[in-house]
């Protein structure tokens, strides 16, 4: 990794996110952007109201390439939830999905230390960090494109099996349905009227 | 196969006796506070 | 139900359970046994000749031994494939002395006694879980009499009772008598909403079944009376509200009390019945001829391995975890598996055939594009720094990595196979292998950030993606109140916790470290996380012979549905972490420092004399 050509110098943007009063409620998120910038290899850093919103994700859009930006922290919500959006708009930006990472200030911080909002700021001030540390390290990851078998296995022959098995089937899948009894029907089967329509089940 | 071990819990310091048996990874609880920081007392052997 | 043994774009494989499942997304290996039917499949008409020359009787399970089958038999007269079926278990035998007779009588000559069960092999690049329910068994409930009184039935019980196709022929009778019933009485929430037996879920279905059934015996047979006793009635669906309705008007009493316990009247077998109705406070007897109790729904018992195969997470109840209650609800959190119907959670017919529809939508959309974006969070290892130790291999939970021990070969990586676990990357004790995206160097400069103030007041803690660091988020959603003291490290698995990271963050001061993984039957990694845990407690060892109290390292298992537990935990470390004193630390910094350092002249040392 040391060997590249030119080491290419690290420039980190931070994109503090205040989910309306969601984070900031708790988390004095102008604060923790103003700290951010002190970090090492961090050249930008702001904080929005909304950052998975569209102008939101306009504004990292916009600022790597005004700041030449090679590596993005957005301290918002859990990975879970936004990680796909935000590696989607760094991609748009021209830069490779992985070198995005994010901390997380709402599950693990402004939700869960409601009443230490100073300790929670700085607990944020620290997922900051840490976030930025590990994204000076982040290198491109590819992506590989695999085949998708053209087959789905429906596991049980239940009501609930039977419908996916023929909604798929009809779309033109093969669909292999697997059931451990000698007949498929399930519970459904034993039931004679079902409500709340009072037909049979069969 | 099964032996009894001691075993003590590394969050609440409460000690128990459970059936172990060697080479099989169990998941462990403490019985008092649940935690799974328990680890197992090994017998001394110079004794 | 006939469609789908018609449709030419599905195979039925009846008989059968999945024994193994490799792969990812878009490429799923399956091993599926299909257990023997000694009956040819395609041949069988049905025509039931085997059935009158079969001289075996066993009680029917598909009547739950309300009626009684033949060894060789079909489970009901729709079923599909509409093959026979012969149970070799209660077959006298093919030995023709034996018995032999359905061999003879059948025509079709479709009766195979040889019949072997089979391992299939499939290829897929979707699955979708439906495995559906079971019901609760209420003889744990003694005081209701199920296993005492033969008047005493279940709700599916009833149901069979009732079916035209069932034991009576769809007559209501009651067991004892065989007479039709002047008074029956229901009992809701059987095995449902109690936190100490049972379940303490609801079971959504069975309030909406009893009013059914309420209509059904209105229906046809007007003058018998009805008695419902139930803790609330949830109508809350469409068009239920109008059934319940229905059901009171029809005449059928509501009683808000269930009752404590049921004798039986000896001599006319009559149901007594103590209940206190709580909407007037009054204690009541009440004499029916029948009871049947509303039992709830549970997860089916071959459950477990269902996930395990397939590395599924659980919730509290039992029933498979979705990977988002609200954005990706029939979605499992392994890419490429989807829920359908009670695998999830206790459903009606409406919402098992809904969410089915979602489920195979969800399943099209992936398959449509023919080809899936794959993360390659894979190990690489380092030829140079390898000594064919084997013992990546040897932990590898899916035989990724290929190690020659005799040739001293390097290890290989087959990555296709590695699912990036990071458990060989952890294990190798010479820091040969390289874990993509989750480098040594990110997780260290992770520590380091944690650790460069104030490192007295952190708790360093690891979490992996699947279960703890989810769990933690929900602890999040849930608004539950803990310490803000820990700072969390996100890795895949819990197998990828170097022990040099531990020993890290202990040197850099840090009071307590927390290893957070998935429960056993969660990991998903297969068993990965088994080596988290031997791997703790030879460092908990190692603490102890440096002197350093082992008491630091803490270590739990956190599902993704167990927020409560997470703060739990977090509140309990917060205090161990009070306890370390400011003189423990730095002797922890020292001893370790002095102990990384002896190592470091050993091999230094050692090289030295390798080259010598
Ligand atoms: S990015 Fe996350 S934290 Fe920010 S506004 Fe969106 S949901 Fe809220
Ligand atoms: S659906 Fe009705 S009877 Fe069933 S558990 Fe819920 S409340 Fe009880
Ligand atoms: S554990 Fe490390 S040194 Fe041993 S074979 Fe695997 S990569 Fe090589
Ligand atoms: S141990 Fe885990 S990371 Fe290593 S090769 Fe096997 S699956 Fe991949
Ligand atoms: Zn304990």
């Amino acid at each position: 990794m040391a060997n590249k050509s030119s080491p290419e110098e690290i420039r980190i943007g931070v994109f503090v996110c205040q989910c309306g009063l969601n984070i900031a409620g708790t988390v004095e998120c102008e604060d923790v952007a103003k700290f951010a910038e002190e970090l090492p290899n961090v050249v930008y850093s702001d904080f929005q109201k909304y950052t998975c919103s569209e102008p939101g994700q306009q504004t990292i859009k916009d600022a790597i390439a005004e700041h030449n930006l090679n590596r993005v922290v957005v301290a918002s919500c859990t990975p879970k939830m936004h990680e796909p959006t935000f590696r989607a708009a760094v991609q748009e930006a021209g830069l490779n999905p992985y070198l995005m990472e994010m901390a997380n200030l709402r599950e693990h911080c402004s939700w869960v230390h409601i009443n230490e909002p100073k300790k929670a700021t700085q607990k944020a001030m620290d997922l900051v960090a840490m976030a930025a540390a590990r994204a000076k390290l982040l290198e491109p990851q590819m992506e590989t494109k695999v085949p998708v078998i053209q087959k789905t296995m429906v596991i049980g022959g239940g009501v609930a099996g039977i419908q996916a098995a023929l909604d798929l089937a009809d779309a033109g899948y093969h669909i292999y349905l697997v059931e451990k009894q000698p007949s498929i029907g399930g519970i459904m089967a034993q039931i004679d009227k079902t409500y709340p329509t009072m037909d049979c089940s069969i | 196969m099964a032996e009894e071990a001691k075993f003590k819990c590394l969050r609440c310091g409460h000690g128990f006796t459970a059936p172990y048996t060697p080479k099989v990874a169990e998941e462990r609880a403490c019985p008092k506070c649940d935690s799974n920081s328990v680890r197992r007392l090994k017998e001394k052997k110079d004794s | 139900m006939a469609d789908a043994g018609r449709h030419p774009n599905i195979e039925l494989l009846t008989l059968s359970e999945v024994q193994r499942v490799d792969g990812y997304v878009g490429n799923f290996k399956v091993t599926v046994l299909k257990k023997a039917r000694y009956v040819d499949e395609k041949e069988c008409t049905a025509c039931a000749d085997c059935l009158e020359v079969c001289p075996v009787v066993k009680p029917d399970e598909f009547n739950l031994g309300l009626s009684t089958r033949k060894a060789i038999y079909q489970e009901f007269p729709q079923a599909v494939p509409a093959a026979f079926v012969l149970n070799m278990e209660d077959c006298l035998g093919n030995e023709p002395i034996a018995c032999g007779k359905c061999l003879e009588a059948c025509e079709k000559r479709c009766i195979d006694y040889d019949d072997q069960d089979k391992e299939i092999e499939l290829e897929v690049g979707t699955i979708i879980v439906a495995t559906g329910m079971e019901v609760y068994d209420p003889t744990e409930l003694d005081e209701f009499g199920y296993t005492q009184y033969e008047n005493v039935i279940t709700s599916l019980e009833f149901e069979r009772l009732i079916n035209s196709g069932g034991p009576t022929e769809g007559h209501l009778i009651r067991l004892t008598d065989r007479k039709q019933p002047k008074t029956v009485a229901f009992i809701q929430c059987v095995g449902s909403r109690c936190e100490k037996r049972g379940n303490p879920y609801c079971s959504n279905i069975c309030c909406m079944n009893t009013i059914k059934d309420t209509l059904l015996i209105k229906d046809h047979w007007p003058e018998v009376q009805c008695k419902v006793f139930y803790m609330d009635i949830r109508a809350f669906g469409k068009g239920f509200e109008d059934l319940y309705k229905r059901s009171m008007a029809a005449g059928v009493q509501y009683i808000r009390g269930i009752p404590g316990d049921i004798y039986e009247d000896p001599k006319t077998k009559n149901l007594i019945l103590t209940a206190e109705d709580t909407t007037t406070s009054e204690l009541k007897k009440h004499e029916v001829d029948m009871v049947i109790l509303s039992i709830g729904v549970v997860p089916p018992g071959d459950m477990d391995n269902t996930q395990q195969q397939l590395t599924l997470q659980r919730s509290a109840d039992g029933f498979f975890l979705e990977a988002h209650p609200k954005l990706k609800p029939v979605d499992a959190a392994t890419q490429g598996i989807f829920f359908a119907g009670c695998a999830e959670g206790p459903k009606d017919i409406k919402d098992s055939v809904t969410q089915a529809g979602a489920a195979a939508a969800r399943a099209n959309r992936l398959m449509r594009s023919g080809e899936v974006t794959v993360e390659a969070i894979t190990s690489m290892v380092d030829p140079e720094l390898c000594t064919s130790c084997g013992i990546c291999a040897r932990v590898c939970p899916y035989n990724a990595i290929y190690v020659d021990t005799k040739k001293k070969t390097p290890a290989v990586v087959v990555e296709a196979a590695c699912a990036g676990c990071g458990t060989c990357s952890a294990e190798c004790p010479f820091g040969a292998i390289t874990m993509r995206h989750f480098t040594d160097e990110q997780i260290m400069a992770q520590i380091e950030a944690i650790l460069a103030e104030n490192a007295q007041d952190k708790i360093v803690a690891f979490a992996c993606n699947w279960c703890s660091y989810p769990g933690a988020d929900l602890a999040g959603t849930s608004r539950l109140q803990y310490p803000p003291n820990a700072r969390l490290i996100r890795t895949m698995c819990s197998g990828r916790v170097d022990e040099r990271f531990i020993l890290k963050a202990f040197k850099l001061g840090a009071p307590i470290v927390l290893v957070s993984g998935c429960h056993f039957t969660d990991c998903h990694y297969i068993n990965a996380v088994t080596w988290t845990q031997k791997r703790i407690e030879k460092l908990w060892d190692k603490l102890e012979s440096l002197g350093i109290r082992p008491e630091r390292l803490q270590l739990d298992w956190v599902s993704a549905a167990e927020g409560q537990k997470w703060a739990r935990v977090m509140r309990e470390v917060e205090q161990l972490r009070e306890a370390v004193t400011a003189k423990e630390i730095e002797h922890t910094k020292r001893v370790i420092t002095e102990d990384m350092l002896k190592k470091r002249t050993k091999k230094v040392k050692a090289k030295a004399e390798a080259v010598a």
